[in-house]
């Protein structure tokens, strides 16, 4: 039961888990350094990038008027989206008992929050005067002026930073019997280190009681968090007047996207670092296939979402409406809208057949169109909605320049290196909840199996 | 992140520590103990376990109180906040009304959640860490894949409960 | 370093050196600034000097030869900003884009410092001394006598200029590029008369144009402007306008209708109508053989416009009286450009409009034409001119160089120039004596009989050049001998005396320097008969055989190029095609169809003169045998904002026949070749079309006429309108808003303040973007340069929208021009969502825009439906105004840091003044005691600026006109701004 609820080729004793995700800590291969140096590399170029922004203004980036929002709220949405996923696959997932989850759960929580990390930078990159960006919290300034609890962009700041805070909470959290585990295996720094963040864990019957609520509570917090944050972000398109932003659907249309992109690049990241940790036995095609279920749900979700948004211009007989999706289909940005709905809709309806869902190969290609799509789903909303407003004769194209590409490049090269230290630094897949699963040797030999 | 580990000065506490191979082994152990009437067992186990809770017999854990104050807490704080901003500084934007609460319910909602998750990570640290304090004999091999029982007792008794946890199928006990 | 860059870096010395004199007060100014005054210590206050408090002074305007009157505003010793003179007869307060720019030439970079000298290849900065020493050895040392070029208008200067050089033993050349030589022949062949008529545009009932850019730049502008608006734009009725021209500029874009007759052609069709109209009523007099031969049928043989057209627009033209037919202007200086002013005149006077509409005896000033640069050209070459000086002249430039201006001056021993900015000729000259801007100096014009515009100095120069006038009377002192006449200490002095005759007393010369002049009423027009002998109206010769004609126009802000050194003319844009800074060249749509040339494409256009290369203009309002391009670009001096950009057209032309008294600048076949390069051409247009958005409405006239409103005209000619809201939802919308007004409550909301407001009349809004530059002249909004307008990026708070409509089929093309800027809207979209309420609705109804709270998020402009907010991309306050041009910053206005966004306010520091002022004296601001700076400038009274709140307000009073409509009203913005529909004066079938 519970070998077979975990997945179908494990049969392995506590012991044996403790010593494999031990092993993911061990010193890091070639590879693993390769591709530290090349993510703080593009940390690097995204680096300049920005202070040359901060020199001489945001005049460097592609930014067309009416165009005033481009690549860097695209970034921002589409990594705020990546973070969904870990959450809920750690919270939501958990409270729904799902038996699969927890090979995965350590690593997409960890994606998630570097994932928030990486798309917290983009408000604070993108605006005008980047120096002043904290006027956006309540603090008593100077004259006691108070920031404007009406702008979605508020919401903004509380929603994300709630969300970091939390879910950076969370994954500590639920780190710290593994970190136990691991600190009494570990010597020199790592004791060290491990030691503080263990907060002196032992596994006593009392912390594991209150350990488990307090778990347990949390998750039950995340759970309308998750769902809440996206919504926010969608919002900060659907309280404006723009045609295409102002609508209903949007926060439910993101949270499915958001998800789904999640899941994308879940797969992007487990698929080689299972291979470089060799942890193959832990997270397995059980696993993938049911990330893989999950990503077509999403992404009929999605499906859904695109129709109904061009049935709804049509039927609304919202002149501004239709030019706006017929221009999304037809006009300059065509390719984005086409790029769009071919990487998200239809790709993912290759997910209905198991044989593509198990092969992790085809899994990883399609989880890289996921990603391409997800983030132009983030571009088309932005860039075709506004190229294309009210007054016609403001209306106007973007050329993207080396200022946007850079910030790109370096918000990857930011999150990858955080990921990749993590990996080696923590361990990846979740000990204790593994050992939960697999039942602990009995005297009378009888299977038992927890009730 | 790493939280500081209080360090008053520890107490040695005297006992007897087995450490079990088999689940049923020890919660067997852990029952007739507490029929004896001993109260202050601990029982390590590398991963939350049903069979060694049924037999520590826990009650529910009192962390879901930090939870609901905290939320409320930050509910509450939104609002007031909120509202109290906006009329504090009178402003008109939009040509909506000065101090509308609609859209302020994002902001109460995050806060919900932002002090209901810190409060709840909180109590679970105060309801745990006293107890970490009391310098408990512990092995390493716990947090692997032993089970490790540790029972409070006088010099005296220490070699009757050795004898009662060989017999129940300890794979090592010790006196600490 | 939230304020970083919210001060322009204004250099303190050059500051308080300009600040200097200011204290005198400019009467007491001398026009020679070698002595510079003190500062004014603030401790002992002058009279007309209060820090923070504007002093205006009357002066003239120069920039063309209208003379236009001006009132400068000055603050704390330095010219801030251009306004019309209420009182002058020409301008009544308005002023033109090209007007208000004058001020970028007091303070331009490409000004010449100090006087220089030629030594070996390089410039040599001299004291005013020396140079004028130089002169004076010149003119000693005797030889071959001395000439003069200049373009100085009629005054007190001319005439001592034409005097001293008499006393010299030369002659003075007067020149004038785009003067109106033909219109003059003309009127001596046709009346006797050798001068131009004023023309009463406001009184006639039907307006012909014959390629008269009478809006543009043809004639007196601003003036014309006024008039129209008052005939053409709607009061009750609206006068018809039909544009006959090879070229649909922005007259004709405003005409009911346009007939693109072939160029040369329009004499034909002029008659063609004289014929006609004549046959209506008596008086073909002298004519009428002659006309007898030109039917519509003849003409549209010779033309190509339809006789069914001529006759029914010469029927209608007979219809109306008064009326009036123009001719003339540069686009249509072809080789029978004189005759096509006579048919014209004939057309006038067959219509009895002599001595109505069209009144001689007004004479405005004029040169010497081309006959007089011809003849000065070949005292040149005959080695007869031993000192050239040229006075506000650019000939080098000005003149195609088939004319060879150039080399012949090199012939030439001894050249002065007295210019003011580096140009061509100057460049080539031996010596530069900088002569002042007319805002630093004592001068007066005499644009038409009874209208002396005086000029005095409002500041210290902002270079220590000198008034030419102070240069002659200085050199006359060295020279001495028979130039002891020229006795006057300095020219303010000399100008004084002239001023005897007019102003009996000191009291009165003062009264005439307060109110800019003297201006006597217009002397009743002389009784003139038309006594000319028939001509010829047979299409003219054109040189070269290319396929396409070439026309050359004067740009509607670089004129003839003089405007090509002031950003805010380059960066306004051309009112037809919108394009900034570069110019381009026009081919028909057709044209360009045939040949699939599209926008952008650079193509060659080759005479057998010369050739230009440019990026193409697909435009439909140009006749498919024309290639047009704009005067005025092209230079290969003057300054940094003009030098080597783009093209110079008068390289196609051809060296006229000395037969010739005038340039045709439209008289030479091109043949295009095609580059295979692109070049983008920078305009403001994204989408031309207002796919059925009604942002630009429009109203038949004949539906105006009964008072409906738009949707009832639509509804009359059986649209069906979508009515875009239920009762139920209109009746929530309502309720909604009144619960909100009742939450607005609170604070200084709860009080009653003003709602300011503004109307914009379409029927009178010609599109000249006038209130543009004022704009950017008032609220210091920067200039961005072709790369950011390629980007979008103009910051002009106040666009003017050109959408055009039909173009399809037989359906004409019509324009309609929207100035669009900041609708104030009461549902501001921009504000709620500003996260640092930088943006937020201030008490008296504006969406305020604070710049020290703005962060950058743009999410207002997002959200703007109108797309009136502005970003600052770049450090644009740091690089729009090079030394000194920040001098011309308006202190009352932040200079908005990067990062920030911008936007119109309706010139709040204008609302906050007259506030102040007004409390001063315990009252609220008087309705129209003071208004925005676009609604000030308007030449077409077509922007009415006031509190909504107050009924009786004009502004309210507007906005309760039938036309009214607020644009995408449908979004329930509920703006501040209401637009009254155009009046459409369709052909009645």
């Amino acid at each position: 039961m519970a070998t077979v609820a975990y997945g179908p080729n494990l049969t392995r004793t506590h012991a044996e888990i403790t010593s494999d995700v031990v092993a993911t800590l061990s010193p890091p291969s070639r590879g693993y350094l390769a591709a530290l140096f090349g993510a703080v590399g593009l940390f690097l170029i995204g680096l300049i990038t920005f202070v040359m922004l901060l020199k001489d203004g945001l005049g460097h980036a592609g930014y067309n008027p009416p165009i005033m929002w481009s690549v860097y709220i695209t970034n921002f949405v589409f990594w705020v989206g990546i973070g969904h996923a870990g959450t809920l696959i750690s919270a939501i997932l958990y409270l729904f008992r799902s038996p699969w989850r927890t090979a995965v759960y350590r690593a997409t929580e960890a994606m998630t929050v570097f994932a928030v990390m990486t798309a917290g930078l983009f408000p604070i990159i993108h605006i005008g005067r980047q120096w002043i960006f904290y006027w956006l919290l309540p603090y008593p300034n100077a004259r006691y002026l108070w920031p404007n609890f009406k702008s979605p962009l508020i919401w903004d700041v509380f929603a994300i930073g709630t969300y970091l805070t939390v879910s950076t909470c969370f994954l500590v959290f639920g780190l710290i019997p593994d970190v136990a585990a691991v600190r009494d295996r570990a010597t020199g720094w790592r004791r060290a280190l491990y030691s503080q963040m263990s907060l002196g864990w032992t596994g006593s019957d009392n912390q594991w009681r209150h350990f488990s609520r307090a778990y347990l509570y949390l998750a039950a917090l995340c759970t309308p968090l998750v769902l809440s944050v996206h919504s926010v972000v969608s919002w900060d398109f659907a309280m404006s007047l723009v045609p295409a932003w102002h609508g209903t659907i949007f926060a439910p249309y993101f949270v499915g996207g958001a998800i789904y992109s999640g899941l994308g690049m879940v797969m992007t990241l487990l698929i080689p670092l299972r291979k470089v940790l060799k942890i193959e036995h832990l997270i397995n095609d059980y696993h993938f296939d049911n990330l893989a279920k999950l990503t077509l749900l999403t992404g009929c979700i999605l499906f859904y979402s695109y129709s109904m948004e061009y049935f709804v211009a049509w039927y609304s007989g919202n002149t501004f409406e239709q030019t706006t999706f017929f221009r999304r289909a037809f006009g300059p940005y065509w390719w984005a809208g086409w790029t769009m709905i071919i990487c998200n809709a239809l790709v993912s309806q290759l997910l209905w057949f198991k044989k593509i869902r198990t092969n992790l190969t085809s899994l990883f290609v399609i989880s890289i169109f996921i990603n391409i799509g997800m983030w132009f789903e983030r571009f088309v909303i932005i860039v075709s909605s506004l190229s294309n407003e009210f007054i016609p004769w403001a209306w106007d194209g973007i050329n993207p320049t080396w200022a946007d590409w850079g910030i790109l490049a370096g918000s990857f090269g930011w999150f990858l290196m955080y990921f990749l230290l993590f990996a080696r630094t923590f361990p990846i897949v979740a000990i204790q909840e593994i050992k939960e699963m697999i039942p602990m040797p009995r005297r009378k030999g009888t299977a038992g199996g927890h009730h | 992140m790493a939280l500081k580990l209080p360090v008053p000065r520890r107490r040695e506490v005297p006992g007897v520590l087995a450490s079990f191979e088999h689940i049923d082994a020890a919660c067997d152990a852990i029952r007739t103990l507490r029929k004896q009437g001993r109260r202050n067992l601990t029982v390590y186990t590398s991963h939350p376990n049903h069979e060694v809770e049924a037999a520590v017999g826990h009650t529910n854990s009192p962390v879901r109180l930090f939870t609901l104050i905290g939320g409320l807490a930050g509910c509450t704080a939104g609002f007031a906040m909120t509202i109290w901003m906006s009329r504090d500084w009178p402003l008109v934007v939009g040509g909506k009304a000065i101090g509308t609460v609609v859209p302020y319910v994002a902001i109460a909602f995050e806060l919900t959640v932002l002090i209901g998750s810190l409060v709840t990570f909180l109590g679970m640290a105060l309801l745990t860490f006293p107890r970490a304090v009391r310098k408990v004999a512990f092995d390493r091999r716990f947090s692997d894949d032993l089970i490790g029982v540790f029972v409070p007792a006088s010099v005296s008794e220490t070699d009757k409960l050795s004898d009662f946890f060989r017999r129940a199928g300890a794979v090592e006990v010790r006196n600490a | 370093m939230s304020d970083e860059g919210l001060n322009p870096t204004v250099d303190r010395r050059r500051f308080l050196t300009v600040l200097g004199v200011a204290g005198g007060g400019a009467a007491a100014l001398s026009g020679c600034s070698t002595k510079a005054e003190k500062l004014i210590p603030y401790l002992v206050q002058s009279e007309d000097q209060v820090p923070g408090i504007p002093t205006y002074y009357a002066s003239t305007c120069t920039e063309c030869s209208a003379g236009c009157g001006l009132h400068v505003k000055t603050r704390e010793g330095r010219a801030i900003k251009l306004e019309g003179n209420p009182e002058h007869p020409v301008n009544h307060g308005k002023l033109c884009a090209r007007g208000q720019a004058s001020l970028q030439g007091l303070y331009n970079p490409g000004r010449i410092k100090a006087p220089m000298v030629r030594e070996g290849g390089s410039w040599k900065e001299i004291k005013w001394d020396d140079a004028i020493a130089r002169l004076v050895a010149a003119i000693q040392k005797g030889g071959a006598p001395l000439a003069v070029l200049s373009g100085a208008p009629r005054g007190t200067f001319s005439d001592l200029l034409a005097d001293w050089t008499a006393t010299a033993g030369g002659s003075v050349t007067r020149w004038e590029p785009l003067d109106h030589i033909p219109m003059r022949e003309a009127n001596k062949l046709t009346f006797g008369r050798d001068e131009l008529p004023a023309y009463d545009f406001a009184s006639a009932k039907y307006i012909l144009s014959f390629g008269a850019d009478f809006l543009d730049t043809w004639h007196s502008p601003t003036e014309n402007q006024l008039g129209y608006s008052r005939s053409h734009g709607f009061h009750g009725d609206a006068a018809r306008h039909v544009h006959v021209a090879p070229r649909r500029d922005l007259t004709g874009l405003n005409a009911d209708e346009w007939l693109a007759a072939a160029p040369g052609t329009e004499a034909a069709v002029a008659l063609a109508m004289a014929n006609v109209v004549a046959g209506r009523r008596s008086g073909a007099g002298a004519y009428a053989g002659m006309l007898a031969e030109w039917t519509p049928e003849a003409a549209e043989k010779a033309s190509g416009v339809p006789a069914a057209f001529i006759r029914r627009v010469a029927l209608e033209f007979a219809a109306q009286t008064p009326t009036l037919a123009v001719a003339g202007g540069i686009a249509s200086q072809h080789r029978g450009a004189v005759e096509l002013c006579q048919a014209v005149n004939v057309l006038n006077a067959v219509a009895g409009n002599i001595g109505q509409t069209v009144r001689f005896g007004a004479d405005l000033a004029t040169g010497d034409g081309l006959a007089g640069v011809q003849r000065l050209l070949a005292a040149m070459d005959g080695g007869q001119v031993g000192i050239l000086l040229v006075h506000e002249a650019n000939p080098v430039y000005a003149l195609p160089a088939s004319l060879k201006f150039a080399e012949r001056l090199r012939k030439v021993a001894f050249k002065v120039s007295t210019a003011t900015y580096m140009d061509e000729t100057a460049a080539q000259c031996d010596l530069l004596l900088p002569s002042l801007h007319s805002l630093e100096r004592w001068d007066d014009t005499n644009p038409r009989a009874g209208v002396f515009g005086l000029m005095q100095p409002v500041m210290e120069p902002v270079f220590p050049g000198m008034h030419t006038g102070d240069v002659l009377l200085d050199a006359s002192r060295k020279l001495g001998g028979v130039y002891a006449k020229f006795s006057a200490p300095d020219f303010k002095t000399h100008l004084r005396t002239a001023w005897n005759a007019r102003t009996a007393d000191d009291a009165a010369w003062r009264a005439a320097l307060a109110r800019g002049g003297l201006y006597a009423e217009m002397a009743a027009a002389p009784a003139v008969t038309p006594s000319g002998s028939s001509f010829s109206a047979a299409t003219p010769a054109f040189d070269g055989d290319g396929e396409f004609v070439f026309v050359a126009y004067p740009h509607a802000f670089l004129h003839d190029g003089r405007g090509a050194n002031r950003p805010w003319l380059l960066e306004n844009p051309d009112p037809v095609t919108k394009a900034t800074w570069s110019p381009w060249i026009e081919l028909s749509a057709a044209t360009a169809r045939r040949l699939d040339i599209r926008r952008g494409e650079v193509v060659r256009i080759v005479s057998p003169h010369g050739e230009i290369t440019g990026p193409a203009f697909p435009y439909a309002g140009l006749h498919d045998g024309v290639i047009a391009a704009p005067l005025g670009s092209g230079h290969t001096e003057y300054g940094q904002f003009a030098k080597d950009r783009g093209f110079n057209p008068l390289d196609l032309l051809g060296a006229p026949d000395a037969s010739l008294s005038f340039l045709p600048y439209a008289s030479t076949r091109v043949r295009l070749e095609k580059t295979h390069r692109y070049q983008e051409v920078a305009t403001t247009e994204g989408t031309p079309r207002q796919l059925g958005r009604g942002i630009a409405e429009a109203i038949p006239l004949e539906y105006a006429r009964k008072g409906m409103t738009v949707k009832e005209a639509l509804r009359a000619e059986g649209h069906a309108e979508h009515e875009l809201n239920t009762e139920e939802e209109v009746t929530a919308i309502l309720g909604w808003r009144e619960r909100q007004v009742e939450g607005r409550k609170l604070g200084n909301y709860a009080e009653v303040h003003p709602s300011w407001g503004l109307t914009v009349d379409l029927s009178k809004c010609t599109g000249c973007s006038a209130c543009v530059t004022a704009c950017y002249a008032e609220n210091n909004i920067p200039t961005v340069g072709e790369d950011q307008v390629l980007r979008g990026r103009e910051m002009s708070w106040m666009r003017i929208e050109r959408y055009w409509e039909g173009g399809e089929g037989d359906d004409p093309l019509e324009a309609r021009f929207v100035p669009m800027l900041c609708q104030q809207c009461e549902n501001a979209p921009c504000e709620p969502v500003c996260p640092v309420f930088a943006a937020y609705h201030t008490v008296d109804g504006l969406n305020g825009q604070v710049y020290n709270r703005c962060v950058g998020t743009r999410y207002c402009s997002n959200n703007c439906s109108y797309k009136v907010r502005y970003f600052n991309w770049y450090k644009y306050n740091e690089k729009a105004w090079p030394e000194p041009l920040n001098l011309q910053l308006n202190p009352d206005v932040t200079v908005r840091a990067r990062g920030v966004m911008e936007k119109c306010t309706f010139c709040i520091q204008r609302i906050r003044t007259a506030q102040h002022n007004a409390r001063l004296e315990d009252r609220e601001p008087r309705d129209g005691e003071f208004t925005t700076a676009c609604a000030q400038a308007c030449p077409s009274e077509a922007i009415v600026f006031g509190n909504r709140r107050d009924p009786d307000s004009q502004v309210a009073q507007v906005s309760r006109d039938p036309r009214g409509y607020r644009v995408l009203e449908e979004l329930n913005t509920r703006p501040a701004i209401t637009y009254l529909a155009k009046v459409l004066n369709r052909v009645e079938a």
